[in-house]
């Protein structure tokens, strides 16, 4: 019993000195499960990760948990469990924020594309990241987010964006295996950011430590602030 | 007349019996000093008397008069209305004529019969005595229902008051001021009043125009609504009409209306842009359709605008952590250049996370410690905020800020935060609910629908849709799932929501209310996630977006300007004296300002000066003063600091409003309430079926008021008696004294 006690009482305070130092430093430490993941009733943040196509929302297993505990370091509030979500299901309006991560073309269909056009102009806000910088998903993300509204298309969003600063200031993001920066791309209605697209595995960098996108895309102390700030965004604007 | 002797303490004759042992003490005593028996009766005979008076005078002797049978000195007032209210017409007849027909050929023979005098008066806001020449001749068009006035007048009219006061009206009463003078007469004479209704309780067909609203204020180049607010009753099935807008009496913009179906109430908007700044009057006309039996009861309001790029109105967001509500709120007010959000949210115990401040330096500290810090804010909103995110201190600034600089404080919370730990708390004192002491309640996140009390539905601040009553617009919002519980709403509180099924103490769980709290407004809402109205599927984001603007205008409106202006009068109409109250707020710009002098001006619409006047205002002490609005218009009451700027200005509307159709159905509560005071009737005039019975009822009320009425008066407690106490003792002591006894 007194064992237990001792155990339980030596992860409480790591637990509290490694957030301390994440938050301080935003070091490269793989160690970033500290969150408060929980199926607590009145969490205020959840995430509904995508299914969609043939893709059933597990690619990448374990970046939806990992982008739930980043948010929670921003923030004092409590976080849910993620919620698997099709874009048909009445859960989409639900659910604020949505993130979707995959490697392959997809295609969405007429009613989907009507539900996230309800979705974005009733103030929804959609996270996309490309897996392990593979070119097929954010292609055909680009594709079919075109669909959606007639007058809008995706495009890239400028480092002068409020994005950028929603929680760290960031100036630019360099590319890890191209001399370029990171772009993030994204959709706007009625000039609101509403959904965000990273192409170059920005999952892989913020979750896996990039260990599955190794030497490419983004890094992954770039990769959290990036994230983090995105889900700031969301939150805020 | 007849009269009686009571005793209000009958115990008091005991007093007799040892009185009566002390004279058969006194005889036993004289018999052995050898007195003669005559001098012994003397003797007893003047002291028994004066013990008798006594032992009477302890009972407490009551003379008791009541009034005799009627009288044929007496009469019986009748009051016949004559407001236009009676020249509706039902069933093809006008409800005057009804009641002209009804006294002629029924009511009048019937007090033949019964051989009483009728004293008939016609009476709309004044009285005057009427002949039966007068009373067939009359027509019903009296503005304005003074029966409160009518019955002190039938009463006081003569020396002897009448043995009933009979109304044969409508009930539709509209002046109250001589109620209270009514109530005194008929209690102090004991006369019963018998109210005979006519007409129909539901009333006629009437279109009205209530109110007319915009914003005071609106930036150039910015849309804004003018809303019309327009009520049918009993109409079933009328044909559209038009709804013209004027600007500074220009027509600027007109539209069909197809009103509907049935008895309500709902808005029609008028959408706007200036692009000059300047003051603009607008005025919404109503056309009614030509309909027999329809009665317009208002076709026109004014309201003004000042149209200035002034100051944005900044709210500013503290969170516990950073929530989708905020997220929401802030998507709400995104498109309206005049309102700033600034969020300022805990992100951990020691770091805090500030959006759109003004200066580098703002806010930096986390929530301030002192007023001048909050005086550039006119809404504070506390979300997800347990009391220990706040210190004393600061609670206390936060009550500062809503009492003393009139801001307005809204509590948004759920079960995670708005539990009894704020019980006790300062901030706890300014909110307009009593927290619930009950923790851990399980079901708080069932789904539920948020019901609006009819206050809020006929509040400004819920009409967030245009040409749709307000109740079917809030009977659509989605469900929610989590609220904080609360027991009850504090006095003066105003009750916004509630729950739909969850009771509490003193009935359903409430959801939104707010009160006022010094010069502020504070509000809360229980609801955590509000949000879930706007990303519903079903809803329509602009009714969501139109609610916060309206609701943060509101609570930062209350003590915006730095002179209260307040009208005294609850009903404005042309040829009245208008009351207004100054009451200095204080001023977010500088809390210390002292200045007291102030130059208060009325005008009307043609800028004519009716009233001008420099005034010394402080807080606390309101300055009332009054001008003559002789004409219908929208006159402007408006104060100057001692340097001559503006400060506060007030647009007051005086309309003709037709009073006599705004209630156009029979009011037999009121008949009710008159005749329950005095011990009176009131009867319907179908259910008159025999006047004979009426007259048999009206005089058993009669009689019954005789009885009752009676005159008291004590006996004995006065100089007559007292001299003969003193006269008996006295005299017995003389005696005594001759025949050597003393």
């Amino acid at each position: 019993m007194k064992a237990k006690l001792f155990i339980s009482c030596v992860i409480e305070h790591a637990t509290g000195v490694l957030l301390l130092a994440v938050l301080l430093t935003m070091s490269s430490s793989p160690i970033i499960a500290l969150g408060q993941a929980s199926d607590d009733k009145h969490a205020t943040f959840f995430m509904g990760r995508v299914r969609y196509s043939a893709n059933d929302g597990n690619d990448c297993s374990g970046v939806g948990q990992d982008l739930m505990k980043l948010v929670s370091r921003a923030s004092t509030l409590k976080i849910q469990e993620e919620r698997k979500v099709r874009l048909t299901d009445p859960d989409l309006y639900e659910t604020p924020f949505l993130f979707m991560n995959g490697h392959n073309d997809f295609v969405l269909t007429e009613a989907e594309l009507a539900n996230l056009r309800i979705y974005f102009s009733h103030g929804g806000f959609f996270f996309a990241s490309g897996c392990c910088t593979n070119p097929n998903f954010p292609r055909a993300w680009r594709r079919e987010f075109n669909r959606i509204f007639t007058n809008e298309k995706v495009k890239p969003i400028p480092y002068d964006h409020l994005i950028y600063r929603s929680f760290y200031n960031i100036d630019h993001v360099r590319c890890l295996n191209e001399p370029r920066d990171i772009q993030l791309e994204g959709l706007f209605y009625q000039g609101n950011l509403v959904a965000v697209m990273c192409e170059d595995g920005l999952c892989c960098a913020f979750s896996a430590n990039n260990t599955c996108n190794d030497g490419k895309g983004v890094s992954p102390e770039d990769g959290q602030k990036l994230t983090l700030n995105i889900a700031v965004y969301a939150l805020t604007h | 007349m007849t009269a009686v002797i009571t005793f209000e303490f009958p115990l008091g004759w005991l007093a007799a019996i040892p009185l009566a042992g002390a004279l058969a003490l006194s005889f036993w005593q004289h018999r052995k000093a050898g007195l003669q028996k005559s001098e012994i009766v003397r003797l007893i005979l003047l002291r028994g008397t004066a013990f008798l008076l006594l032992a009477f005078l302890a009972a407490r002797p009551v003379w008791i008069t009541k009034e005799p049978r009627s009288s044929a000195a007496r009469s019986i007032a009748l009051l016949l209305d004559r407001s236009e209210s009676m020249a509706l017409e039902e069933s093809d007849t006008s409800r005057f004529k009804r009641a002209v027909d009804f006294l002629r050929e029924r009511l009048l023979p019937a007090f033949k019969s019964a051989n009483l005098t009728i004293q008939a008066m016609l009476f709309d806001k004044n009285v005057e005595a009427a002949d039966g020449a007068k009373l067939t001749s009359t027509e019903p068009k009296g503005e304005r229902t003074n029966l409160g006035g009518a019955i002190a007048q039938a009463i006081g009219s003569s020396s002897q008051p009448p043995l009933a006061v009979i109304a044969l009206t409508d009930g539709a009463a509209n002046e109250s001021a001589d109620n209270t003078r009514a109530l005194t007469a008929l209690s102090e004479a004991g006369v019963p009043f018998i109210g005979v209704g006519f007409g129909s309780d539901q009333g006629v067909r009437t279109i009205s125009l209530r109110t007319v609203d915009a914003p005071p204020a609106v930036p150039t180049k910015t849309a804004f609504s003018i809303s019309a607010q327009l009520e049918i009753m009993n109409a079933d099935d009328l044909p559209a009409f038009d709804l013209a807008l004027f600007r500074d009496g220009q027509v600027i913009q007109k539209k069909s209306v197809a009103p509907g179906k049935g008895s309500h109430m709902w808005l029609e908007s008028f959408q706007v842009t200036e692009e000059k700044q300047g003051e603009h009057n607008y005025t919404v006309q109503l056309f009614p359709p030509n309909l027999l039996n329809l009665k317009c009861v208002n076709a026109l309001a004014n309201t003004t605008v000042r149209i200035a790029d002034e100051k944005e109105l900044r709210v500013l967001y503290v969170q516990g952590a950073l929530t989708w509500d905020y997220k929401f709120i802030g998507m709400a007010l995104r498109n309206d250049p005049t309102i700033k959000l600034t969020g300022l949210t805990r992100t951990s115990k020691q770091a805090i996370f500030r959006q759109n401040v003004e200066t580098a330096g703002e806010l930096l500290n986390g929530f301030p410690n002192s007023i001048e810090e909050l005086a550039s804010f006119r809404v504070i909103v506390l979300s997800n905020l347990r009391p220990t995110d706040l210190t004393s201190a600061q609670q206390d600034v936060l009550a500062r800020f809503c009492s003393e600089l009139g801001g307005g404080i809204l509590m948004i919370g759920g079960p995670a935060t708005f539990d009894s730990s704020w019980q006790g708390s300062r901030l706890e004192q300014l909110l307009p609910v009593v927290f619930s002491a009950a923790t851990g309640v399980q079901g708080l996140d069932r789904p539920f629908h948020l019901q609006l009390t009819d206050d809020a539905l006929q509040h400004p601040v819920f009409q967030i849709a245009d040409n749709r009553p307000a109740r079917d617009v809030w009977s659509q919002l989605p469900t929610f799932t989590q609220y904080g519980r609360v027991d009850a709403a504090k006095p003066g509180a105003q009750t916004w929501a509630v729950h739909q099924t969850d009771d509490g103490p003193t009935g359903r769980r409430i959801l939104m209310a707010s009160q006022h709290y010094g010069a502020g407004l504070s509000a809360v809402l229980t609801i955590q996630n509000f949000w879930r109205w706007r990303m519903a599927k079903d809803s329509e984001p602009l009714q969501f977006d139109r609610f916060w603007r309206q609701l943060f205008r509101f609570l930062s409106e209350v003590g915006r300007q730095e002179v209260a202006i307040h009208l005294l009068d609850q009903e404005l109409h042309p040829e009245m004296d208008v009351q207004v109250s100054l009451e200095k707020q204080p001023s977010p710009k500088n809390i210390t300002d002292t200045s007291r002098k102030f130059f208060v001006r009325a005008e009307d619409s043609q800028k004519n000066v009716l009233h001008e006047e420099t005034v010394e205002l402080e807080q606390l002490h309101p300055v009332d003063f009054k001008f003559h609005a002789g004409k219908p218009g929208v006159y402007t009451v408006a104060v100057c600091d001692s340097l001559k700027v503006p400060v506060s200005t007030r647009a007051i509307e005086i309309r003709n409003l037709n009073m006599e159709f705004q209630d156009t159905a029979r009011n037999m509560e009121t008949l009710r309430q008159w005749a329950s005071v005095s011990d009176g009737l009131a009867v319907k005039v179908e259910d008159c079926r025999d006047a004979a019975d009426l007259v048999r009822a009206i005089m058993s009320k009669v009689e019954t008021q005789r009885q009752n009425r009676q005159h008291r008066r004590p006996l004995g407690t006065n100089v007559v008696t007292f001299v003969l106490v003193v006269g008996c003792l006295g005299g017995e002591w003389l005696l005594r004294k001759r025949w050597g006894l003393v």
